[in-house]
């Protein structure tokens, strides 16, 4: 097939924090460069930002308390962002949970504590940086989704732009009337901002054969806004939670954020490294909602948004090389999130400018080998400095919460060295173990009430997910037939469980039981595409413009 | 042809509404879209324009966020666009839109040097979806059709030219069509689903910002048409399950409803 071509300085995929800052960033250099060069001007329309959500914004989804230092250093006029409606944080606390009690930690550990953040939502940050950057001339091509990156055909390692997706395929992969093909974007640098577990990054690292030191690490987040009646929860309030209902060996927490408007973000982290197949961690966040101290509190609320997304946890260890000839990865994409704080805006922005730096030397001096300096710059400067002293933090949990808190300790007292340099870790799914070796009785499954607690199906009306549905399925699995004679009876089918939108159903009795698809309540949290453990389901980007509206998220 | 496409930016179908406490309109945290029967009308404006060479002018009215409907338009293929700005707390009906959509028109006429005095401002057809998928009225259309003193047909499912007008298909109810010529000018109200929508290209995205997006602020027309409707509330509707069966003969249950209907004060004057 021809695929139309368009030439580019740069394609940045992706529209989040990293993408939206690298291409800011590099306009206001092609503004600096257009000064002290006018004989020889770079044009800022020729900096494309594709992302696949209808609007950029649309997928974003964040708790958010966010660090501010790298949004100062991005965007200096602080004061002119205010219409985003930052809110200070203004007094925070952890509490550790049973069943029945919250006992508030006496002191915040510092790694929790907030003063000087502010409560954002990432979605608006998204959506104010986009339109930022449009007005200062960069192209931003939404509803679009880069589908594979494209390679030099005399130098395979060297990276010449990303192919778009087709648009107007049916069910079968044939061309409806509406048919428009990709497109070839071609340039001399590709940032890949794709966020968690990015599809293209995922190819790049197979295509190389690259791998950091770690297997990644993912967790699942899943949050609600809640609107509560005024004066329950002050703006500003950030609560954060260990325990109940995750059982001790499970790692994660949950938190409650106070927003403007009488509204709270509330939601779970569940890592994604369990051994019991079953695990749900939508059940578990409904379960959060049920302690009496977070009931009395959404009490006479209500719901108003729900999403969900993944988290990369693994830290420095699992962050894989940076840069090479063509591409460099920013934000969630390379890993760059700081698991202890569960923040990772802040490392996004400052790697998407890093990026921008890089670019424009290798652009405006037409010296692409610039591109490995991003690489340097990302490991030495602050985001490095800031990864590299909770490297073992995550994974000091190994053994559960109590063991954890000890390493944490004593990583700590140690720069972050703890026991070990480097402590080892294995990939979630490898960590699943069958049926067989489980408790006999399988959990309760949770019963949800329709107020304060949704099933999967109710909660996903509030993600505002559509998708054209007469498209090729986006799940890909490889193997059918293992889904139905081999996981259904070693595992018992754990992507009915782990996926929060109720993508995979198991339908029919007994013999005839087998797994049903519907890509179409998709919210592109990408779980599936590391989760399942035979590795057998491959997460590919739906038509453009498809997926979750997440609206103040 | 000269096509102008009057667009409405309305709530996603997705998003979830919310009333303002106060009834007065619905919440502004959502996220807004093309509306669906105005895409159609788009779709159709860009394929008349393709089969007959001419311009398409994209129209919307509405507050600074509706800009994005019509770059969308831009990008899908409309030459240019009008965005005539309402204030954020305006609210105009289906009468005050059409008398400020019709006023708009005719200046861009005199601006763009055409055919003074010509009713439509010059243009061969103006279209619009059948209705809004927020409002609901269907009326916009027609009452334009009304302010400029042109012919109008509602529910169209195809147009084709003929001699020097158009034959059109207007759906009525009970799967019936109704088939009509009529003269040009003229407004036509396009119905959802006659065609498959485009897809906007890359390559349409990136020409549409250089293509012109007049800003047009609502007092600058000159238009003081009141509004004629007023909403008194908007709310969630009640669940009442309240289903009374009537059984009997026909005159028995025509007696019987009409005591539950005055019961019920759902009858002018009871
Ligand atoms: C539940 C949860 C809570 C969090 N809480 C906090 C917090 O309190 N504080 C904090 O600082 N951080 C928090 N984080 C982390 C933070 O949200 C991320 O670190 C940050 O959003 C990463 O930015 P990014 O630009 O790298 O990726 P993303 O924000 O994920 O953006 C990536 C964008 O790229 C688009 N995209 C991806 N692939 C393609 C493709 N192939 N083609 C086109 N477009 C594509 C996506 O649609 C998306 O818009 C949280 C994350 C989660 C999930």
């Amino acid at each position: 097939m021809q695929h139309p071509e368009m030439q580019a300085d740069i394609v940045i995929v992706g529209a989040g924090p990293a993408g939206l800052a690298c291409a800011l960033r590099l306009a206001e250099l092609y503004d600096r460069h257009n000064r002290e060069h006018p004989d020889r001007p770079l044009q800022k329309e020729n900096i494309l930002v594709l992302e696949k959500g209808r609007e950029p914004g649309a997928h974003l989804l964040s708790g958010a308390v966010m660090d501010p230092a790298a949004w100062r250093r991005l965007v200096p006029d602080f004061e002119q962002s205010q219409e985003l409606a930052f809110t200070p944080v203004a007094d925070d606390a952890v509490f550790a949970l049973t069943a029945r009690r919250a006992w508030p930690l006496p002191l915040t550990p510092p790694p929790l504590r907030n003063h000087d953040n502010f409560v954002i939502s990432v979605n608006r940050l998204g959506q104010w940086l986009a339109a930022r950057a449009e007005a200062a001339g960069v192209t931003i091509f939404p509803a679009t989704a880069a589908v594979e990156p494209l390679w030099h055909r005399d130098q395979p390692q060297k990276m010449r732009g990303v192919r778009t997706g087709d648009k107007g395929l049916d069910r079968d992969g044939k061309q409806k009337s509406n048919f428009e093909p990709g497109y070839d974007l071609l340039a001399p640098v590709t940032v890949l901002a794709e966020g968690s577990r990015g599809s293209l990054t995922r190819q790049l690292l197979e295509t190389l054969k690259l791998a950091s030191v770690n297997p990644p690490l993912y967790s699942l987040g899943v949050k609600e806004i809640w609107e509560l009646p005024a004066g329950r929860f002050p703006a500003g309030r950030v609560w954060h939670t260990l325990g109940w209902p995750l059982p001790p060996s499970q790692y994660g927490g949950g938190w409650i954020y106070g927003l403007p408007g009488n509204r709270v973000s509330i939601g779970l982290v569940t890592a994604l490294e369990y051994a019991d197949p079953r695990t749900d961690p939508h059940a578990y966040f409904q379960r959060f909602k049920t302690h009496p101290r977070v009931r009395a509190l959404l009490q006479g609320g209500e719901l108003r948004r729900y999403g969900a997304k993944t988290i990369p946890i693994g830290g420095w260890d699992s962050m894989p090389p940076l840069a090479g000839q063509g591409w460099m990865i920013a934000g969630d994409g390379a890993g760059l999130l700081n698991s202890q704080r569960l923040k990772g805006i802040h490392l996004a922005l400052e790697s998407g400018r890093l990026a921008a730096e890089a670019a424009y030397q290798a652009i405006a001096l037409s010296e692409p080998r610039r591109l490995l300096e991003y690489a340097e710059a990302v490991r030495s400067g602050v985001i490095g400095r800031e990864l590299y002293a909770v490297r073992n933090f995550h994974q000091g949990f190994e053994r559960g919460l109590l063991a954890g808190l000890a390493h944490a300790g004593l990583q700590m007292l140690t720069r972050g060295r703890g026991l070990r340099r480097r402590y080892p870790a294995v990939a979630g799914h490898l960590r699943m173990r069958p049926l067989a070796e489980m408790p006999a009785a399988p959990p309760a499954p949770f019963q949800p009430d329709g107020k304060l607690t949704f099933d999967k199906l109710a909660d996903l009306y509030y993600s505002g997910t559509r998708h054209e549905e007469n498209q090729p399925p986006h799940l890909q699995v490889r193997d059918p037939g293992i889904c139905t004679f081999r996981c259904s009876h070693e595992y018992g089918n754990p992507c009915q469980f782990f996926c929060p939108a109720a993508v995979y159903e198991l339908i029919g009795e007994g013999g005839e039981r087998r797994l049903q698809l519907h890509p179409s309540n998709c919210v592109h949290c990408k779980t599936c595409d590391f989760m399942d453990p035979y590795g057998i389901i491959t997460w590919v980007p739906p038509e453009g413009g498809g997926g979750p509206n997440y609206e103040g998220m | 042809m000269k096509i102008v496409v009057c667009l409405k930016q309305v709530p996603a179908k997705d998003a979830p509404l919310r009333p303002l406490p106060d009834g007065s309109g619905i919440r502004e945290d959502v996220g807004y879209e093309m509306n669906e029967p105005d895409a159609y009308a788009l779709e159709e404006a860009l394929r008349r324009k393709e089969a007959g060479g001419g311009e398409v002018v994209a129209l919307t009215l509405g507050p600074e966020r509706a800009s994005q409907i019509l770059r969308e338009a831009l990008a899908k293929g409309a030459d240019r666009a009008l965005h005539l700005v309402s204030p954020p707390e305006a609210r105009l009906d289906a009468a005050a839109t059409a008398a400020a959509i019709a006023a708009a028109l005719q200046r861009d006429a005199s601006s763009s040097g055409a055919a003074a005095g010509s009713a439509a401002g010059g243009f061969d057809l103006v279209l619009t979806g059948l209705q809004s998928d927020d409002m609901g009225f269907a009326q916009t259309g027609v009452l334009l059709a009304e302010r400029l003193g042109l012919p109008h047909a509602t529910i169209i499912m195809q147009i084709e030219p003929a001699g020097s007008g158009l034959r059109v298909k207007r759906e009525l109810e009970g799967g019936f069509f109704q088939s009509l010529e009529m003269p040009l000018p003229a407004v036509l109200t396009i119905q959802s689903g006659i065609h498959k929508l485009r897809y906007a290209t890359l390559l349409g995205i990136k020409q549409a910002k250089n293509k012109p997006l007049a800003k047009i602020p609502l007092e600058e027309l000159g238009v003081d048409t009141p509004n004629c409707q007023r909403m008194l509330r908007l709310f969630v509707p009640q669940k009442t399950k309240k289903t009374i069966m009537l059984d009997g003969p026909a005159p028995e249950i025509a007696a019987r409803l009409l005591e539950h209907l005055r019961a019920a004060h759902l009858l002018p004057g009871s």
